[in-house]
């Protein structure tokens, strides 16, 4: 079935009553006196959590909520790999012309991430451009399918949502995401830029190296005479934090995905505590409200392929060598700064991530932007695409405005 | 409180937990031919968790452990309190045995000394013998954990030395791997020649010569070229680091994190686990009921199996210049086993960095849980190092292993 099929997101009840179960069976760690957060997701956080997800958390008013967005399943084929049945959000603006966006998620993250600058960005509007939105589950993410075969890199992932919004006919589209989106968003500047990506945007210019005197020359010679800000300094010491100390997840995922799989599809709260560590040290001070928090893991705990297959990317991408090795494409780009961002890179590192025309910087706000900053994350993509901006009318007949 | 026999019961109620759990266990797919490049092979894991649901028998293989002879007593610990403290306690026929603390590591256990027990302990005019305890390290199997934060390379010795200290044994030789290769060289240098005559290790983790240190070595080193069979070995302890240490970096990190995960999933525990019994063996013929024990004494361990993960943050955050410091060169006699299958392969020639080597052997077959994989070479590389006519023959004075 090629066709776009309505979704409605529908767990099944013997899952709810497996979840259930489980929650009444679960047997905790101890914790060292004091602990806090230096071991880990500590054991106060996740025992109330439980408890809630046990008593008072209500998943199908939460799914009804979820089912207000216009979700929509398709067969989407993949060269060697046959078709996978792909979910995704797809919001269209009242502005006829406006310019079709694909908005990607990474991990522990998800479709759900496009929740609050939905709205934003297709609202119309004389002052701004406006956006039809495409927002899917990447493959093994939430209710799309995963891949069943190895070998399904981010060449793949990214062939999956290219032939996604030209099945919806958007021949020409901009790309917007975080962690993965971000490596999405370069990924398919380089494989189809020439084609149908005219325009990327990222809140996560993951670079973690200075400009090459051979690649970068000019950047090179900016960053050796030009010294680093006071916010470029703090955002060197945060992207140490994180490689030195908060990285474990990635090598064991990049590693062994199908092992920690095991935990994560066997046990709630380990998935609970793998991602809740993520949600709260990944952010700047975000208010997580406890059913916002097992909002989120509910969606990897009740996910079609099962949260062990989202953590295959980590994998693929890495064994590759393509996490390393991203090509620069001369498509524009537009870089976020958020100051608790995992890497947040100085300036003239950043901006060798692509062709860079447009820059923003922001006093707070950290991985998960669209989520935690949606009203200036929308903001600096209307800024890059609007009149008069670095990317105005980079997509033919669509502007943004009628 | 002073030594109390023990004896492995674990309540019935655990017990009932675990088939619960096991009855509820929900599996993750996975890849097509995946084979063991992504992690613990599902066929292998579904395979595991039936016979642990419908077959393997806790209750017999506890009487089994039980045959062991078991004691549990509190040490003081500086800063920590008391700790009750698991062991086995094997004295040989021999008066004048050499007193031998096994220390195991990790994803190990007192248990990996049941095969060597009771060679290391037979008496025989041929070899020498030896009275071995085999403790459970804080944390792991019966033993109580720390409580509190930084519970580290110094406490670990102190434990074990204590422990031995307790039993009589003034003096005593070490036999160990994993964490117990790193306890070991902890304990020569911090008991070295008062309490530690001598130490063995079947895991040498060495530096390569500096020119400092060593300018001879140094120069020879830079000289010389690779044997294929270094240069096998060091690929192999790159491999090991590139694709094979995630669990090391997490465990040194977010070992609580984690710990929600091997607390809650027997399923989980068990891929963890076996994933290293099987990647770090030498084609150990592992049978179901062996890994089901195995990871049952982690599952049903004292404190839990997230208490066991500690010891890597606890060591590992120190830097590895303290972690040296705590562990320096000693000139306390070292023996060292190298088995091809071993996680670091280094050139023998770094061994010499590790302490002052005496005896070293060289095995066609075994990897990391050396005891328990190749107990007759392990037991063989001891005796031959202890015995007569061995560099460290005699070196507990009164007790050169001999009636």
């Amino acid at each position: 079935m090629s066709d776009e099929q309505p979704f409605i997101l529908s767990v099944a009840d013997a899952d709810i009553d497996l979840l259930n179960k489980k929650l009444q069976l679960v047997r905790w760690p101890d914790e060292l006196q004091g602990a806090d957060w230096d071991y880990g997701s500590p054991l106060t956080d996740i025992q109330r959590l439980v408890a809630r997800w046990k008593d008072g958390y209500d998943w199908r008013k939460v799914e009804a909520e979820i089912n207000e967005l216009p979700q929509f399943t398709r067969d989407i084929k993949v060269d060697g790999f046959g078709a996978l049945n792909i979910h995704y959000v797809h919001q269209k603006s009242t502005v006829k012309n406006a310019i079709p966006l694909l908005f990607l998620h990474g991990w522990p993250g998800s479709f759900l991430e496009v929740r609050k600058v939905l709205p934003i960005l297709t609202e119309a509007s004389a002052d701004h451009p406006s956006f039809h939105v495409v927002a899917p589950s990447l493959p093994g993410f939430g209710p799309s399918e995963g891949q069943h075969k190895p070998e399904f890199d981010g060449s793949k992932y990214a062939e999956v949502v290219n032939t996604l919004m030209l099945t919806l006919g958007y021949t020409e589209y901009v790309v917007q995401g975080g962690d993965w989106g971000s490596f999405l968003g370069r990924k398919l500047a380089a494989q189809y830029g020439s084609t149908s990506v005219k325009a990327w945007h990222t809140n996560y210019p993951n670079v973690q190296q200075p400009p090459s005197l051979l690649r970068f020359p000019s950047l090179y010679l900016a960053h050796l005479f030009t010294p680093y800000t006071a916010s470029e300094k703090a955002g060197l010491e945060r992207t140490k934090w994180f490689l030195s100390t908060s990285r474990a997840y990635f090598q064991e995922q990049a590693t062994k995905p199908q092992t920690i799989g095991y935990t994560f599809a066997d046990s709630p709260v380990a998935l609970l505590a793998w991602i809740y560590e993520k949600l709260v040290q990944w952010t700047d001070g975000y208010p997580w409200t406890d059913d916002e928090v097992l909002t989120w893991i509910s969606v990897y705990w009740f996910s079609r392929a099962g949260p062990a297959a989202s953590v295959r990317i980590y994998y693929e991408t890495v064994t590759t060598g393509e996490y390393h090795t991203l090509p620069w494409s001369p498509v524009p780009c537009g870089l976020s700064y958020f100051p608790k961002e995992l890497v947040v890179a100085p300036r003239a590192w950043a901006r060798t991530i692509g062709n860079v025309v447009f820059e923003s910087a922001h006093e707070s706000g950290g991985h998960f932007a669209a989520h935690e900053k949606p009203v200036e994350l929308v903001a600096d993509v209307r800024d890059m695409f609007r009149k008069g901006g670095p990317a105005f009318g980079v997509v033919g007949g669509r502007t943004g405005y009628d | 409180m002073s030594e109390q026999p023990f004896k492995v019961s674990v309540p019935d109620a655990d017990l009932d937990l675990l088939h619960q759990k096991l009855d509820l266990v929900r599996f993750p797919d996975e890849l097509e031919e995946a084979g063991w490049e992504y992690g613990t092979p599902l066929a292998d894991v579904k395979r595991l968790v039936a016979h642990w649901k419908d077959g393997f028998d806790w209750r017999k293989a506890e009487a089994e452990i039980n045959e062991l002879p078991q004691f549990t007593r509190d040490i003081e610990v500086d800063g920590f309190g008391a700790l009750n403290i698991h062991y086995i306690h094997q004295k040989s026929t021999v008066e004048n045995a050499v007193p031998l603390l096994f220390v195991h590591g990790w994803p190990g256990h007192f248990l990996e000394a049941r095969k060597i027990i009771p060679l290391l302990t037979s008496a025989s005019p041929e070899h020498p013998s030896f009275h071995v305890v085999a403790l459970s390290l804080p944390g792991f199997g019966f033993s109580e954990g720390p409580k509190k934060k930084d519970f580290s390379i110094k406490q670990y010795p102190e434990v074990a030395n204590k422990l031995m200290l307790a039993l009589g044994y003034d003096e005593y030789v070490t036999q160990g791997g994993d964490w117990g290769f790193i306890i070991s060289k902890a304990m020569a240098h911090m008991y070295g020649h008062k309490h530690v005559k001598a130490w063995h290790t079947n895991c040498p983790v060495g530096q390569p010569p500096s020119p400092s240190k060593n300018p001879f070595r140094f120069l020879l080193f830079m000289v010389t070229p690779w044997s294929a069979e270094e240069r096998a070995g060091i690929m192999r302890t790159q491999a090991f680091r590139k694709e094979g240490s995630g669990y090391m970096q997490l465990q040194s990190t977010r070992p609580q994190t984690l710990g929600y995960n091997l607390a809650d999933s027997p399923a989980g525990l068990l891929a963890w686990i076996y994933e290293k019994l099987v990647t770090w063996t030498d084609n150990y013929p592992w049978t179901d009921d062996e890994v089901l024990t195995w990871i049952s004494v982690y599952w049903f361990s004292r404190d839990g199996p997230a208490a066991s993960l500690r010891i890597y943050k606890e060591l590992l955050k120190l830097g590895p210049e303290v972690m040296a410091s705590g562990a320096q060169y000693s000139t306390v006699p070292l023996g060292l086993s190298y088995f091809p299958k071993e996680l670091f392969c280094l050139p023998r020639a770094w061994s010499q960095s590790i302490g002052n080597v005496v005896h070293e052997s060289v095995h066609e077959h075994g990897g990391h849980f050396a005891a328990f994989e190749r107990p007759d070479d392990l037991a063989n590389d001891v005796r031959a190092m202890f015995g007569k006519g061995g560099p460290a023959y005699g070196v507990v004075p009164g007790k050169n292993g001999y009636a």
